[in-house]
C-alpha cells in the first residue's frame, strides 16, 4: 500500500496515549513513517489483509484494544512467518501477572508498563524509542510475500 | 499200736493245726498291725482332709470378698460411665456450637474477604481510570510549550506551569489517598524490625532525591520493634521526609532519630531543627489534609501524617507531636516490642 | 575488579542472578562489568567465557539450575566450543529459559547471524560499536532498558 518503510506501528486505543506516544516518535526527525492502529482488528489486517505492508522496526502494541484484544494479536504477529521476526513491545498499563506471563509466552519481544505520570511516560517511550529505533538491529532477511499484495 | 499212730497222727495234726493257728494269729496280729497303721493314715487323711477343707473355706470366704469388691468396682464403673456419657453430651454440644460460631466466622471472613477485593479492585481502578486523564492533561499542556512558544506570552506559559503543577499535584493526591485508604484494610505482616538501620536506608533514598542539601542525620540506638516492616517503612519515610523539608531554610540542618523513655514508657522519635509549628495546632497535626503551612511555602498533601498515624494505630501504637515554632518539631510514635 | 570466576559456587547460584554475560572477549567482558557498576546496575553478574561454561551453566546436569531473578541474557555470538547461535536455540528451545530475555550483542555484521537470531526468537539484537565511548552507551542504555523499564513474570 505505500513505498515508504514503516518504522514504527503503534496499536493504542487510547487516542491521548496514541498522540502523545507518537509525538515523542516524531519529535527527533529521524522517523521515517508512523502508522498508528486503534484496535486488534485494524492491526490484524494491517499486517495480514489484502493490503498487508512492509515489516516495521518495531510494533509497540497495547493489551486492552477493543475488537481483538492485545495477546491475540500478539500470537497472530508471533505464529506467521511473515511477522515473527518483528520486534514487538507490548507497552500496556496493565501490570498484572498474567498478563506479562501471557505476553512472554507468546514470544513477546518486551513488555513495558506504562508509567502514571507524564514526565515519565515520555521519558519511557523517548527510552523504547532509542533503543528499538536506534540500538536494536531489525531482521533483515526476506519475509514470504503474500500472494495479494500490492506492491 | 494204732492208738499211738493215731495219737502221734493226731499230736502232729494237732500240732500242725496249732502251726496253722499260730500262723494264723499271728498274721491276723499283723493284719491288726496293718489295720492300726492303716487306720492311723485314714486319721491322717482325714485331718489333712479336714484341713484342706477349712483352707478351702477360707479361700472360699476371700474369693466372696473378691466378689463383693468386683461387684462395687463394677457399679462405680457404672456410675463413672454414666458421667462420662453426661461429659461427652456436653462435649458434643460445645463442639456443636463451636462450629456454628465458625461457620458464621467464616462466613464473616469470606464477606470481609470479598468486600476487600471489591475495594481493591475499586482502588485499582480508581487509581488508573482517574489517573490517565491527568497524563493526558500533562501531556498536552507540554505540547503545547513545546510547539507554541514562540506564540505565548509569559502569561500564557505560567498558566501551563499551573495546569502542569495541579495535575501533579493531583496525582500526588489520588496516590495518597489510595495509600492511607489501602491501610485500613491490609493485613499486617509482623516481623522484627531493626529501626535504626530502617531509619537510615530511608533517609539515604530521600536525600539522594534531594543533592545540594546539608543535612546531618542522627541515629541513635534503638530497641527492635515488631511490627510489619513495609508499613513502618512508610511511617519513617513520612516522618522523615517531613524533617528534611521543613528544614529547608536551615543551611545545616540536623535531623536525630532515636529511643526514648519516660515515665515508664519507651518511644521512638524523629526530631529536626527545621520550621517547627504551633503548639495549639498539634491535634489537626495529624488529621486529613490537614497542613499547618500554604502549599506555595511547603508542597503536601496533608494525608502523610495520617497515614503514619494509622499506620501506628493499627500496630497498636500512640503517635504524638512537640513542637515550637522556628525551634523546630519531634514526632513520636511507640510499636510493640520486637 | 569484579570477580570473572565462573566457577559457581551454592552462594551465586541461589542468590539472586541477574545478569548473565557470555562474553569470550576479556576486554569487552571487562568493559560490560565496568558500565554496569557504575551505573549501579552490576547487582548479581555471572560471567561466562564460553559456550560449553554457557551450556552447564543454563542446564546443569545436576544442582540447581539458575534462578528464577534473571533479568537478562548478554550474548556474544563469537564464543569458543559452542557458539552463539546454538546456545540462543537451547534457551529458546527450553520451557523453563525461554522467557529470559536474550539480547545478542556482537560484534558479528553477518546478516545471516542476525537473521538466524531473529528467527530462533531473540529478543533483541545489537552490534557492539566500534568506538570505546560508543560501546559504553550502548551498554549503558541495554542495561538501562532491560533492568529498568522491561518488566518480567514475576515466577
Amino acid at each position: 500500500m505505500s513505498d515508504e518503510k514503516v518504522d514504527i506501528v503503534i496499536v493504542e486505543d487510547d487516542p491521548s496515549d496514541a498522540e502523545l506516544i507518537a509525538r515523542v516518535f516524531r519529535k527527533h526527525n529521524m522517523v521515517n513513517k508512523i502508522v498508528l492502529l486503534k484496535d486488534g482488528a485494524e492491526a490484524l489486517d494491517f499486517f495480514f489483509g489484502s493490503n498487508a505492508n512492509d515489516q516495521p522496526k518495531v510494533v509497540l502494541l497495547d493489551l486492552k484494544l477493543p475488537k481483538v484484544n492485545g495477546i491475540e494479536v500478539l500470537q497472530r504477529l508471533k505464529s506467521d512467518e511473515r511477522t515473527k521476526n518483528v520486534p514487538v513491545v507490548v507497552l500496556t498499563s496493565s501490570a498484572e501477572n498474567q498478563d506479562i506471563k501471557d505476553a512472554y509466552k507468546y514470544g513477546v519481544n518486551s513488555y513495558v508498563t506504562k508509567p502514571i505520570r507524564f514526565e515519565e511516560f515520555a521519558n519511557a517511550v523517548s527510552e523504547l524509542r532509542m533503543y528499538w529505533l536506534l540500538l536494536n538491529k531489525p531482521f533483515e532477511g526476506q519475509t514470504p510475500v503474500p500472494t495479494a499484495r500490492r506492491s | 499200736m494204732a492208738e499211738e499212730t493215731r495219737t502221734i497222727t493226731e499230736s502232729t495234726n494237732l500240732r500242725e493245726r496249732l502251726a496253722t493257728l499260730e500262723e494264723t494269729q499271728r498274721a491276723t496280729l499283723n493284719i491288726l498291725e496293718d489295720f492300726d497303721e492303716e487306720k492311723a493314715k485314714l486319721q491322717r487323711l482325714q485331718q489333712a482332709t479336714m484341713n484342706l477343707l477349712e483352707d478351702f473355706d477360707d479361700e472360699r470366704r476371700n474369693f466372696q470378698r473378691v466378689q463383693k469388691a468386683t461387684l462395687n468396682l463394677l457399679e462405680d464403673m457404672s456410675e463413672e460411665r454414666a458421667k462420662l456419657n453426661d461429659t461427652q453430651l456436653a462435649l458434643m454440644n460445645i463442639l456443636e456450637d463451636v462450629e456454628v460460631e465458625r461457620v458464621k466466622a467464616e462466613q464473616a471472613r469470606s464477606l470481609l474477604e470479598a468486600v476487600n477485593r471489591e475495594l481493591e479492585a475499586f482502588s485499582y481502578s480508581v487509581s488508573h481510570d482517574l489517573r490517565a486523564p491527568l497524563r493526558a492533561i500533562s501531556g498536552f499542556a507540554q505540547a503545547v510549550v513545546e510547539d507554541y512558544a514562540p506564540r505565548l506570552d509569559d502569561e500564557g506559559r505560567r498558566f501551563l506551569g499551573l495546569i502542569q503543577d495541579n495535575a501533579h499535584r493531583m496525582g500526588q493526591l489520588i496516590d495518597d489517598l489510595l495509600t492511607f485508604s489501602r491501610l485500613g484494610r491490609q493485613q499486617l505482616m509482623e516481623t522484627q524490625i531493626d529501626l535504626g538501620t530502617l531509619a537510615q536506608g530511608v533517609f539515604d533514598e530521600l536525600i539522594a532525591q534531594s543533592p545540594g542539601r546539608q543535612i546531618q542525620l542522627v541515629v541513635r540506638s534503638v530497641p527492635p520493634a515488631l511490627g510489619d516492616k513495609a508499613m513502618v517503612r512508610q511511617v519513617l519515610m513520612n516522618l522523615l521526609s517531613n524533617a528534611i523539608k521543613f528544614t529547608r531554610p536551615r543551611h545545616e540542618a540536623v535531623i536525630e532519630f532515636g529511643y526514648v523513655v519516660r515515665r515508664d514508657q519507651g518511644a521512638y522519635y524523629v526530631k529536626d531543627d527545621g520550621v517547627g509549628f504551633d503548639m495549639q495546632y498539634v491535634n489537626k497535626l495529624f488529621g486529613v489534609f490537614q497542613r499547618l503551612h500554604s502549599v506555595t511555602e511547603f508542597e503536601g498533601t496533608g494525608v502523610g501524617l495520617a497515614i503514619v498515624y494509622r499506620i501506628i494505630t493499627r500496630h497498636g501504637g500512640r503517635v504524638w507531636a512537640e513542637g515550637e515554632v522556628d525551634k523546630g518539631a519531634t514526632f513520636y510514635f511507640t510499636l510493640p516490642e520486637g | 575488579m569484579m570477580t570473572d570466576r565462573h566457577v559457581l559456587n551454592e552462594e551465586t547460584v541461589g542468590s539472586k542472578v541477574e545478569i548473565v554475560i557470555v562474553e569470550d572477549n576479556p576486554n569487552d567482558a571487562e568493559l560490560i562489568l565496568r558500565v554496569f557498576r557504575k551505573h549501579n546496575m552490576a547487582n548479581q553478574v555471572i560471567l561466562l567465557r564460553d559456550g560449553a561454561e554457557a551450556l552447564d551453566f543454563f542446564f546443569p546436569p545436576d544442582g540447581p539450575a539458575p534462578g528464577a531473578t534473571l533479568k537478562i541474557i548478554l550474548l556474544d555470538l563469537k564464543l569458543p566450543k559452542v557458539d552463539g547461535i546454538e546456545i540462543l536455540r537451547r534457551i529458546k528451545a527450553n520451557e523453563r529459559t525461554r522467557s529470559i530475555p536474550v539480547v545478542v550483542l556482537t560484534s558479528s555484521t553477518e546478516e545471516r547471524d542476525l537473521n538466524d537470531a531473529y528467527k530462533l526468537g531473540v529478543n533483541s539484537y545489537v552490534a557492539k560499536p566500534i568506538k570505546f565511548d560508543e560501546f559504553a552507551k550502548a551498554v549503558a542504555d541495554l542495561g538501562l532498558y532491560w533492568l529498568v523499564l522491561n518488566k518480567l513474570p514475576a515466577r
